[in-house]
């Protein structure tokens, strides 16, 4: 044990003696903490953690908030609520972080945001959380609008689905979803977003997973006699249901959530029976700014960014940095958050998500000016409550597999989604 | 200095509600012998009970009933209890691992019961809605955290001093003899039946109190607060600390809470950048070793059961 702990002093003192060495070259008056908490002893947390650090880097070459250099202190959560509360309150208490970054799963970004974010009055910005709840806590008023959030919540695909039964002209539907946290949220706006659009819902029915037979749950929607089936289900429980479906006589006519996009449904189905069934996905942006980042992001880490949520982290960490720049020396969370909607204007100037983007928006946003950041996942917008959207495509099955029928701008989706409201 | 003093309560406060749940594991495990592999349901099930009966009423689930906050509290463990006295009955004729598996089964039945049940806990998005009580006058910040502390002290400490007293009572020497020797409790006319379910149902009843502060303290709860690591992160508090002995029980909580969260602390200031993203994975090999460490040097833990041939010998 003497032996053990004796190395280990010597790879601290090691470790100690690497940061004080590692300085810039740039030399900064001051530094500013950020905050960050993620999984990082997750597989998939890790990179998540790695884009941040990048945009990090990125921002201090270019001269760092405010003049001063960003130190971006990094704490696992473990995917552990209490880990990372307590993460989380240390950062705020004992290193005074003002904005924190995090967390990836709901579960631990949620008592993050109401027993440390809100009563210390600390900006959070999450790259990956999709709960719905927290659009409803944010209704509710209690976020304080301390939130924000760069990923895309389950109402895109709804919102996409009920569009698509309106432009192919039906008029009432049945729904079957997955009995899980997912289906549930899908269920509940899908039905919304029908009923808004005029088009009547016959019957919501839930599929629990690995059941011999949905003959009585098919039946069931079956019979208000409807127009069109959605289907929010998972290949294996999708395909069973399916057959069921159609030997039963149900229409052919069908919308599919994204998670039946499966080679595996469209052969135990049969093509010909999937000849009028669209699928909704939601879609990476076409446009400069999303490939510019994934250059960017090869360039740097030497492969493509293809891990969950990465663009998204990239674009939380940008935003979040571009708003403490608006927000001025010493601002509090509070008033950083005041400013995302400034950074993210649409009609402010346009700046690109990297260094040289980064020195443009100082210099914009030092005149009082504003700007729109575009980023690794298009020009993003957060609604009122903190919440973002993402782009959209219509799709059917192929022989070879799938084709993509219509595509739907970020612009595009969000007018679509405000015009229902 | 205010932030570190801020600091230092927080953590108090997580340490003194785990430290609740490890004496209700010790009174099982250190004196009665039961193996209880699912700490976390019944953790579990006063965080939810307090939660359902003290909440605001939610739209789409049966939460929130609004009673008043030591009602929902109690409310809370017996909950558990009730939980702990049907498990109880199925599985305490069952010893050591097979005991250890059921329970293990049954937390995480509870768990995935709560990830779908939306009527009743709001299904895997948590259970929101709960008012910390007495918000409103006392706000949202230190004062209102420097309270809750001495609120969960004051329940350390009750819990403390009546497992204390309850050991050294006869009863609590019925728990060992039955621990020992159960044929040999039962020649002596015991039912170590009824006494093995009392133990288990205390046991889980007080991890249930802890489990209500917990919900409290963070206003919320999902069924990733119930995860199996709980169990593991108790059990080895219990194991550190000492089994059989309370003091040793309270000690291993407030030891491994702070060498989990110090080593965190400690890698994201100490370690250089690049290292960073490794912290994660390099604390848990940290706490590991302190863990497997503890076990060769010292398998009694730091503050051993102080076996005595009579009660008088304590004093």
């Amino acid at each position: 044990m003497k032996k053990e702990s004796g190395r280990f002093t010597l790879k601290l003192g090691a470790a100690i003696c690497l940061t004080l060495f590692a300085s810039n070259s740039i030399s900064y008056a001051c530094t500013t903490k950020v905050g960050a908490v993620l999984p990082t002893s997750v597989d998939w947390g890790r990179p998540i953690a790695e884009t941040a650090q990048f945009v990090v880097e990125q921002v201090n070459e270019s001269g760092g908030v405010l003049g001063c250099n960003v130190e971006m202190i990094l704490r696992d959560t473990q995917v552990d609520p209490k880990v990372g509360v307590d993460a989380a309150k240390a950062l705020v208490d004992l290193d005074g972080v003002q904005l924190l970054l995090g967390a990836v799963s709901s579960g631990v970004s949620m008592p993050i945001l109401t027993s440390v974010s809100v009563p210390s009055n600390v900006m959070q910005m999450s790259c990956c959380s999709s709960s719905t709840a927290f659009s409803k806590l944010a209704e509710e008023g209690q976020t304080k609008g301390l939130w924000y959030r760069t990923f895309a919540t389950t109402g895109v695909q709804a919102a996409v689905g009920a569009k698509v039964a309106k432009d192919r002209g039906f008029k009432t539907v049945a729904i079957l979803y997955k009995n899980d946290d997912w289906g549930q949220d899908l269920n509940r706006l899908i039905t919304r977003d029908f009923t808004a659009l005029g088009v009547k819902v016959t019957s919501a029915v839930a599929i629990n997973d690995g059941q011999p037979s949905y003959k009585a749950e098919v039946a069931n929607a079956l019979s208000g006699n409807p127009d069109v089936l959605y289907l929010g289900l998972y290949p294996n429980e999708g395909t069973a249901a399916v057959r069921e479906w159609l030997s039963i006589g149900g229409t052919q006519n069908m919308i599919m959530a994204n998670s039946l996009k499966s080679e595996d449904f469209r052969e135990n189905v049969g093509l010909k029976y999937l000849g009028n069934a669209f699928g909704t996905d939601t879609a990476s942006p076409r446009v400069a700014s999303a490939d510019a980042f994934v250059e960017l992001y090869k360039g740097h880490f030497g492969k493509e960014p293809s891990g969950p949520g990465l663009a998204n982290s990239y674009d939380a960490t940008m935003i979040a940095l571009l708003a403490m720049e608006a927000a001025g020396k010493g601002a509090t969370g509070d008033q950083i958050a005041a400013q995302v909607n400034r950074v993210t204007d649409a009609g402010g100037t346009p700046i690109t998500a990297d260094a040289a983007g980064f020195k443009a928006a100082r210099t914009i946003l030092a005149g009082g000016g504003n700007v729109m950041y575009q980023g690794a996942t298009g020009n993003v917008r957060f609604d009122k409550n903190g919440d973002v959207s993402a782009p959209a495509v219509v799709w059917k099955f192929t022989e070879g597999g799938t084709k993509e029928i219509e595509y739907l701008s970020l612009t595009e989706v969000d007018e679509f989604i405000a015009s229902m409201n | 200095m205010i932030g570190i003093i801020s600091y230092i309560v927080f953590f108090t406060t997580v340490a003194s509600i785990l430290a609740i749940a490890v004496l209700g594991l010790n009174l099982q495990w250190g004196n009665t012998g039961l193996f209880n592999g699912g700490v976390v349901a019944f953790f579990g099930a006063g965080a939810y009970g307090t939660l359902l009966l003290g909440g605001k009423p939610q739209p789409d689930h049966i939460a929130g009933f609004e009673l008043f906050y030591p009602i929902a509290l109690v409310g809370g463990m017996a909950v558990a209890g009730i939980l702990a006295w049907v498990v109880g009955i199925l599985t305490l004729r069952m010893r050591h691992d097979y005991l250890a598996i059921s329970t293990f089964g049954v937390a995480v039945a509870f768990e995935n019961l709560m990830r779908n049940a939306e009527w009743l806990g709001g299904g895997a998005k948590g259970l929101r809605g709960f008012e910390r009580p007495f918000r409103d006058s006392l706000g949202d910040g230190f004062l209102y955290n420097l309270i809750f502390l001495v609120v969960v002290l004051l329940c350390l400490l009750a819990t403390y001093r009546f497992l204390e007293t309850l050991v050294s009572s006869p009863f609590g020497r019925l728990l060992r003899a039955i621990r020992e020797d159960e044929n040999a409790a039962r020649s002596l006319g015991k039912s170590p039946a009824k006494i093995r379910l009392t133990a288990f149902v205390s046991g889980s009843v007080i991890m249930g109190l802890a489990g209500g502060l917990y919900g409290t303290f963070y206003a919320f709860v999902s069924p990733q607060d119930i995860l199996p690591t709980l169990t593991f992160q108790i059990w080895a508090m219990l194991i550190v600390g000492g089994a059989g002995n309370n003091k040793g029980a309270v000690l291993g909580a407030f030891l491994i809470w702070a060498a989990w969260t110090f080593s965190g602390w400690a890698l994201s200031r100490f370690a250089p950048v690049e290292a960073q993203l490794y912290a994660g994975s390099i604390q848990y090999i940290l706490i590991g070793l302190v863990i497997v460490t503890m076990l060769l040097w010292r398998p009694q833990g730091l503050l051993p059961e102080r076996l005595v041939v009579s009660q008088s010998g304590l004093r």
